[in-house]
């Protein structure tokens, strides 16, 4: 049982009741409750158990769930994504455990990176998105509450399935879809039009980060990969579930707290998501420092965006300005001291 | 001899998915594709294996029969692309079972490649949730009969069969206007 | 000495803000005394670690979890420059009004540059200073999201880039701690990575930015509060480099070329001043002035120009106090600011510019060149300066925040401090340099009374006390009734001010031509990306396959 895997489903599970306490009454606590849990223990299911035919089955199955639930979307639209990310993951086993060819294992890393994506919903497999969707239904779901289980989950069992040269290729590939991912979300978030694809866009950028993690094969991406997630599920999460309240009214001063708000989506410090960068950098430099130097460009594209996310919100006081206070004490706290969650996870 | 009729007709039962629009024909798709994939994974598995598998695509089938487009509709008019992928589904799929692999076992290997890809190809091809669920009941059991090419336990096919079968009865809710 | 006694200064604001935020959650505004206390407090504690012992105090507790231990000190670098930050902001905090958001604020800030100055390693200061940034970008775009504002962007890739200063000598020499990092572990490359995160920290550069635009704002309050905890930072690392390189940078050119950049950017400051259409125009371009030339003695590599820097950047700490609270109108407060800050004898900025340019010629060759190049900068200012009591005010802030007679007294007593530069030195700027630059801080030395350098003696009392007597026998027998304040044209102006001004407004005008519109749509790529169409996850998967089997 992989202890990262242990302390994302404890994130998760406190996400879920976190949202259902403080989510905005627009959102339905029972659809909430019931997608939310559905996701969560598909998801942990996923992370644990021992064969990696079952947690794709697990995986479709959730695909299967989610497609049919009440929502705006086409069960057909829905079930797209995830069903082609099943099949590539599908493929990508078969090709690793056969003989032949040594491009084979390749072309089993190409499925295990090209699956994951579409299974968490990135570019180039950016699930279709319906903002009038409620929250439950939407596809950042999947990034924020399965994706993370199932990221780990295929990382890990990756390295038992690939061989050497095409473990190689599944890192390095891992990290083009991540750098290609923090690009497109970070820009993605500042330019588009809705707000609602802007709040996408920003975990397709977060993720991004999650990936290029996983990819750089020291411990420290390791780690920079964890304290992403938990900037996700503990952070992100969150702060999207209490933007989907009534829109900020434009006649409202901006407050401080929206642009607090946009620093701990921006990852500057002190909050977690700087502490993940200075782990993905150590890391980075540790294997090709050119990578650090591109990684640390890109990084900065996350501010207009942010920005634009922290001004959405209208934290109007009461119940949800208790949230958002929560949420960015909890990311301020892992950020200048995130050694607790590393060494959880045995990191 | 009887792996590769076995991988043929698992390969019939997806390519009559994707050609099939009605229920019938799409149980009819189910019901040949699991016996294909059930003798395909049985002769390395065994014969409780065989059994799951028939049991979950049999529940698959009978789901099917109940809920879905009427009739039969076996290659409606404009289906010749579909069966042009058919065809093409199996040839690179049979080019890669025995010609860039090796080893054992290449009728299974046929076998979930062709099912595995027109599966895959009719959920993303259909708007219809009746089809996507009948291609999601035998992409599963093929993923479940994938799972013999690494010497599997057999909790990846009662995880095939169980979601084969529920793909069958799943309800679905009606979708909201926006 | 407790070690634990070195979270005070950094503690005691934390508190301050934490009381403060509590009762106004509540409802209830505790005006400026929590804030006075809190800040003070920290000067207080500073004074009070480093004082008894004069010598580094030290906390070391577990690793944190990115590769560096908790480790915070008060050595004489941290005092020196932890003094700088919290001085003038605890004076602002405890005369202006604010609001208790922006006193919370203002007290997170100030703790924040604190502790990225008392932090043990580049990591930890990276971290402490970039939160200083957002919470200074937050004060001000909650004061008035309209007015000027550094840009956040520049902030943070400034210590984003200090991170990786810290991320690269771990990586290379195992550890980024200052005063445990291999000599050897610092090249050429992260020196200059070091040196660029410095400049974006502070914003040293020859144009105008956030260190002259802040002045500019309709309230000084979020403006004197951000220049003053974060300006310092940038000259904080650039000396930290030394102990870094054990006492020198890593290549003769980075001292060179660092002092040039200072000095054209003391030049272009000092050119703007005189083209001021204001008094607080004038005042505004003050700051990076003083910042340009501690630059350029900072960086010229010798311990003489080390200390005069700092002497110069501790009186312009006590300048921005004192024109935060300095009105916009004509007056004796005024006269004596911009006296003060153009550097009329006998002040301290007068006496920190000539120990500076001496140092600059001790260097000798090219460094000399650009000692001339410093004085040719001041005298440029010290005409705007003669300009700029014939300009008018400004366009005023509120009263409540402004304050003369404090204002006064600082200008004041940096014009009469003059000739206790020796003294300020020896026991201010000398430990800085003994810290940092162990070998050369020897040449160093004087007394109380004079400040003896390798060729010449200094004799800051004899010279300037007279001078100082002078100056006020002078004013009480003329008055300043022979101060003409008619306006005065412009000495000259920059022809490249203009022509930034202008490419940076056709740069934001940019767009992609109409007939070239279909094909750049973004928010068709935008569409063609997030629909959700298998043609492009097929194609995806193609390149991905094709990508790795080159």
């Amino acid at each position: 049982m992989l202890p990262e895997a242990v302390e994302l489903i404890a994130l998760a599970v406190a996400a879920l009741a976190f949202a259902l306490v403080f989510a905005p009454s627009v959102i339905p606590r029972r659809s909430l409750a019931i997608q939310g849990g559905a996701g969560l223990v598909a998801g942990a299911a996923i992370a644990l158990v021992p064969i990696f035919d079952v947690a794709l089955l697990v995986l479709f199955a959730l695909a299967a769930i989610d497609a049919a639930a009440a929502g705006a979307q086409r069960f057909a639209v829905r079930l797209r994504a995830p069903a082609l990310a099943v099949a590539f993951l599908a493929v990508a086993l078969i090709f690793a455990r056969v003989e032949g060819p040594e491009v084979l294992g390749r072309f089993a890393a190409v499925g295990l990176v090209a699956g994951l994506a579409a299974a968490v919903g990135l570019l180039p497999y950016i699930h279709p998105f319906d903002g009038g969707d409620e929250s439950p239904a939407s596809p950042l779901v999947w990034m924020a509450f399965a994706g993370p289980l199932l990221g780990v989950s295929v990382v890990f069992r990756a390295e038992s399935v690939l061989s050497v040269d095409s473990g190689q290729a599944f890192a390095a590939m891992l990290i083009g879809v991540g750098v290609l991912n923090m690009a497109w979300g970070a820009g993605g978030s500042w330019l588009t039009s809705s707000t609602d694809a802007a709040w996408r866009y920003s975990f397709m950028a977060d993720w991004g980060l999650v990936l290029c993690g996983f990819g750089l094969t020291v411990v420290d991406g390791q780690r920079a990969a964890l304290l992403a997630l938990f900037g996700i599920i503990a952070g992100r999460l969150p702060l999207y579930l209490a933007s989907r309240a009534a829109p900020a009214p434009k006649a409202l001063p901006e407050r401080p707290i929206n642009l607090v708000i946009a620093g701990a989506l921006a990852g500057s410090a002190p909050f977690v998501g700087f502490a993940a960068r200075i782990l993905l950098l150590r890391g980075a430099t540790t294997l090709y420092w050119p990578l650090a130097f591109a990684l640390a460009l890109v990084m900065l594209a996350w501010l207009p965006g942010s920005l634009r996310l922290g001004r959405s919100l209208n934290v109007a006081g009461g119940r949800q300005a208790i949230a958002v206070t929560l949420v960015l004490a909890v990311n301020v706290a892992a950020g200048l001291y995130p050694l607790p969650l590393l060494t959880a996870a045995g990191l | 001899m009887i792996d590769g009729s076995a991988a043929f007709v698992a390969w019939l039962g997806a390519a009559l998915i994707v050609l099939a629009d009605g229920r019938r024909g799409l149980a009819l798709g189910v019901g040949v594709g699991t016996a294909g994939l059930a003798v395909v994974a049985g002769l390395d598995a065994g014969l409780a294996v065989a059994a799951v598998l028939t049991l979950g695509g049999a529940m698959a089938a009978l789901g099917r029969l109940r809920a879905g487009p009427g009739g039969w509709a076996v290659m409606p008019p404009g289906s010749t692309p579909r069966l042009i992928l058919c065809v093409a589904t199996a040839l690179i799929a049979l080019w890669i079972a025995l010609g860039i692999t090796s080893g054992e076992s290449a009728a299974l290997r046929f076998a979930v490649l062709s099912v595995i890809g027109l599966a895959g190809a009719r959920i993303l091809s259909s708007v219809d949730p009746d089809v996507q669920l009948t291609a999601v009941a035998l992409l599963a059991l093929a993923i479940g009969c994938a799972a013999g090419l690494g010497g599997a336990e057999v909790w990846p096919y009662v995880g095939a069969a169980l979601v084969a079968a529920g793909a069958g009865w799943l309800p679905l809710s009606a979708p909201r206007a926006a | 000495m407790p070690s634990a006694a070195v979270l005070g200064p950094v503690v005691l604001p934390l508190v301050a803000a934490g009381v403060i935020g509590i009762f106004g959650l509540a409802g209830t505004n505790l005006g400026r005394l929590i804030p006075a206390v809190g800040a003070w407090g920290c000067v207080a504690a500073l004074l009070a670690v480093w004082l008894p012992v004069r010598s580094s105090v030290e906390l070391v507790l577990g690793q944190l979890g990115y590769g560096s231990a908790f480790d915070m000190r008060i050595d004489a670098a941290s005092f020196a420059f932890g003094l700088m930050v919290a001085t003038p902001t605890a004076l602002m905090l405890t005369l202006q009004p604010r609001t208790w958001p922006q006193a919370t604020i203002s007290l997170l800030a100030m703790a924040s540059a604190i502790a990225a100055l008392e932090a043990g390693g580049v990591v930890l200061t990276a971290i402490a200073g970039g939160t200083a940034a957002t919470l200074a970008v937050v004060l001000l775009e909650a004061e008035d999201s309209r007015a000027p504002r550094p840009s956040w962007a520049l902030l943070l890739a400034g210590w984003l880039a200090l991170s990786w200063v810290g991320v690269l000598l771990q990586v290379r020499g195992g550890t980024a701690v200052f005063s445990a990092v291999p000599v050897s572990t610092v090249n050429n490359a992260i020196f200059a990575l070091l040196a660029l995160s410095a400049l974006l920290v502070s914003c040293l550069f020859p144009w105008r930015t956030w260190p002259a635009q802040l002045w500019s704002r309709p309230s000084l309050r979020a403006a004197g509060v951000t220049i003053a905890t974060l300006f310092p930072l940038g000259f904080y690392l650039l000396v930290r480099a030394y102990e870094l390189g054990d006492g020198r940078y890593p290549n003769g050119l980075f001292n060179a070329g660092l002092a040039t950049l200072g000095v054209i950017t003391a030049l272009a400051a000092g050119a703007r001043a005189q083209a001021a259409a204001t008094r607080r125009e004038f005042l505004g371009e003050v700051i990076p002035f003083f910042g340009g030339l501690a630059m350029t003695a900072i960086s010229i590599g010798t311990a003489l120009g080390l200390v005069a820097g700092i002497v110069m950047l501790a009186t312009a700490s006590a300048l921005i106090a004192a024109l935060a609270l300095l009105p916009d109108r004509a007056g004796f407060a005024s006269l004596l600011a911009i006296a003060a800050a153009v550097g009329l004898p006998p002040g301290l900025a007068f006496a920190s510019r000539v120990v500076a340019v001496e140092a600059t010629f001790e260097a000798g060759d090219f460094l000399g060149l650009i000692g001339i190049a410093g004085i040719a900068a001041w005298l440029v200012l010290m005409v705007g300066g003669a300009r700029a009591i014939g300009l008018p005010g400004g366009r005023g802030h509120p009263e409540s925040e402004t304050f003369p007679n404090v204002s006064l007294g600082i200008a004041l007593a940096i014009l009469v401090a003059g000739p206790a530069v020796a003294a300020m030195q020896l026991a201010y700027a000398d430990p800085v340099a003994a810290e940092v630059m162990p070998g050369s801080a020897s040449s160093l030395g004087g007394g109380l009374v004079s400040i003896v350098t390798v060729s010449s003696v200094l004799p800051a009392v004899t010279l300037m006390v007279p001078l100082l007597l002078f100056g006020v026998l002078l004013y009480a027998l003329v008055g300043s009734s022979a101060i003409q304040t008619e306006s005065r044209p412009v000495l000259f102006r920059l022809p490249a001010a203009a022509a930034l001004a202008r490419a940076r407004t056709a740069a934001r005008s940019l767009a992609v031509p109409a007939q070239y519109r279909s094909i750049l749509n973004m928010r068709e790529l935008e569409d063609a990306a997030a629909g959700g169409k298998p043609v492009l996850w097929l194609t995806a998967l193609v390149a991905l396959a094709f990508a790795v089997t080159r």
